[in-house]
């Protein structure tokens, strides 16, 4: 069982395999630096496709020799992206990244009907998975960064590719909590409605391979001693695996939160593409765009 | 105590005070003679209001004993059962009896804002089954009052079912919310609402029963098929109260357990401060007696 991000780095190297990625818009100092580590490491091929005069020069400024990647001279961030993801669906490629292109732009090239990477009917969400010192396991967190207001179906498929993600780090039958700003059921709360439909399906078996229970708070969701005091039978009994949150505006500010706070890592991917797509703010360290290369390496 | 046929409600009313039953607008031949009955039986004591001599005649040709029996002479049928209910409302009175007045007229007058029953909650109708295919008596609701409840009726109706299978001695009785198949269906409302009351159940918005359902008729009374199925559910195949999605299945299912089942019912209204007992025509003789048992034994 994967039980730190570092670890996914050792179960992609358990696995012999090399992944090809493709980078969009490449001309990344931390993007450059954590496929350059992943390349060093063994387990990725990095197809960067950007503007190579100023990709080589960065190459040069940190000591990356450039010769490691391939490099593809594009004109501009949208030609970038398209190019980027039409190699991964010709299958030249196995991954495709995010690098300085903004995000709108780049999801419009993973979302084009005739030449993208969507799944038929697939819901497009992200699933980020947590390192946080405090708690006892990984969390994943579901959806962080792509849905703002979830629908019940949107939810399903949340719940659904946080299962298959945690399942994948070895927990077989992961507990998740449906979060709330409570655990009662209220007509004022339009998600505790939607939470509740959800647990009888997982009770029915039409959601599988969980144990599932909602609305909890974050309390009921990830500690043991506020389920004591309260009283609250529930199966996810303060040991969560998966949160699955009523919006992004929730669950943005919970990882950022944790982060900045808590000494909280993320690693994190989107969801119903053919083949794993990795978006990552900007902003982000080399680090965690190290941990979302690994991820996706994981899930391919 | 688990009631194995209606017979056994006569354990829950032996001993105990008689309770006092009023009987509006009573000059109804069949009412009269299922109230005579329930008097000789020790059931109920008896206060009939309406038109003396016309219930003299009745009496008097159909042989039933009426010596003693405490009568009101009110000729007019509405000033009759206004008699009634405010006996009831003075605590006079135990249970209200419908005679010879429409549902809807004599609901109205119990429902009168400064002297009628209502006690803020919904009324609605409860009625028990017997049939010698199941192995004790099972309740189903709303089959007559509540045409299309929506949750919060719902809500209601269990409250006001568990309530009464309370006050008849089962402590945690068992309720499946019926819908056409045990999975959650979007397109079937029934199913969602069932899932909602399933998890305000646990969570202790809706006490004193166990909740289950989306679960299907034959799930619902059937161990058997529920295991078929691999529904795992406390209250599949052992079922205390139905409770219906609509008046149409519900009222459906009544005729048909009576007609093709032959079961033996009672039935009353509850939800007003005192059981109501409002027999229609059609009912049998059988049916109205075991009513009026029935509302004894869940009389306060």
């Amino acid at each position: 069982m994967i039980r730190t991000l570092y670890q996914i780095e050792e179960k992609v190297l358990l696995l012999k395999k090399k992944f090809r990625i493709a980078v969009a818009w490449a001309q990344d100092k931390n993007s450059i630096g954590a496929i350059y580590n992943a390349v060093n490491k063994g387990f990725v091929e990095a197809i960067m496709i950007g503007n190579s005069t100023d990709l080589i020069s960065i190459c040069k400024k940190e000591n990356i020799d450039e010769k490691l990647f391939t490099i593809i001279d594009v004109e501009n961030e949208k030609i970038a992206s398209l190019e980027a993801v039409r190699l991964t669906k010709k299958g030249d490629a196995d991954i495709v990244m995010k690098g300085l292109v903004g995000t709108d732009k780049f999801l419009k090239a993973v979302m084009d009907k005739k030449n993208g990477l969507m799944l038929p009917n697939a819901v497009l969400s992200y699933v980020g998975v947590m390192e946080i010192p405090s708690y006892h396991k990984l969390l994943f967190i579901t959806d962080p960064a792509v849905i703002p207001f979830p629908d019940l179906d949107q939810k399903i498929a949340m719940a659904g590719y946080a299962i298959e993600m945690a399942r994948r780090f070895g927990v077989e039958r992961p507990k998740i909590a449906l979060l709330g700003a409570s655990e009662k059921m209220s007509r004022h709360f339009e998600n505790s409605v939607d939470y509740a439909i959800m647990c009888k399906m997982a009770e029915r078996g039409q959601i599988k391979n969980c144990v599932m229970d909602g609305p909890l708070d974050l309390f009921l969701a990830c500690d043991k001693n506020s389920i004591a005091v309260k009283g609250v039978e529930t199966p996810v009994n303060g040991d969560a695996d998966i949160l699955v949150f009523p919006s992004l505006e929730s669950s943005n500010p919970f990882y950022k939160g944790l982060m900045l706070f808590a000494n909280g890592e993320l690693a994190g991917l989107i969801r119903g593409t053919e083949k794993p797509v990795i978006v990552i703010s900007r902003s982000e360290s080399e680090k965690s765009k190290y941990f979302c290369i690994a991820l996706s390496c994981l899930m391919a | 105590m688990v009631l194995k046929n209606l017979d056994d409600l006569k354990k829950l009313v032996e001993g105990g005070p008689r309770k006092k039953l009023v009987l509006a607008a009573a000059q109804d031949q069949h009412s009269l003679g299922a109230v005579v009955r329930a008097r000789e039986e020790n059931i109920i004591e008896p206060i009939l209001i309406g038109d003396k001599e016309l219930i003299h005649n009745i009496c008097l040709s159909n042989n039933y004993n009426i010596d003693g029996l405490r009568i009101v002479h009110e000729p007019d049928i509405e000033k009759s059962v206004e008699i009634a209910v405010k006996m009831v409302s003075n605590k006079q009175a135990d249970i209200l009896m419908k005679g010879k007045i429409g549902s809807p007229s004599l609901l109205k007058i119990v429902l009168n804002r400064e002297w009628g029953l209502r006690t803020g909650n919904l009324l609605s109708h409860f009625a028990l089954f017997e049939v010698n295919t199941y192995h004790k008596v099972f309740a189903v609701t709303d089959v007559a009052m509540n045409i299309a409840p929506n949750l919060k009726e719902k809500i209601a109706i269990v409250n006001n079912g568990v309530g009464c299978l309370n006050r008849l001695g089962y402590i945690m009785p068992k309720v499946a919310v019926l819908g056409a198949v045990e999975m959650v269906n979007e397109n079937m409302g029934a199913t969602l609402d069932a899932a909602l009351l399933s998890k305000m159940n646990q969570r202790d918005q809706i006490r004193n029963c166990i909740i289950d359902g989306p679960l299907a008729f034959d799930n619902a009374v059937s161990l058997e098929s529920a295991q078929y199925k691999g529904i795992k559910s406390e209250v599949a195949g052992d079922t205390d109260l139905l409770l219906m999605p609509d008046i149409e299945v519900g009222n459906v299912l009544y005729k048909s357990l009576v007609f093709f089942a032959k079961a033996k019912v009672a039935s009353i209204i509850l939800g007003a401060m005192v059981p109501i007992v409002l027999t229609s025509r059609s009912d049998s003789e059988q049916a109205k007696f075991d009513s009026i048992l029935l509302a004894a034994a869940a009389s306060k």
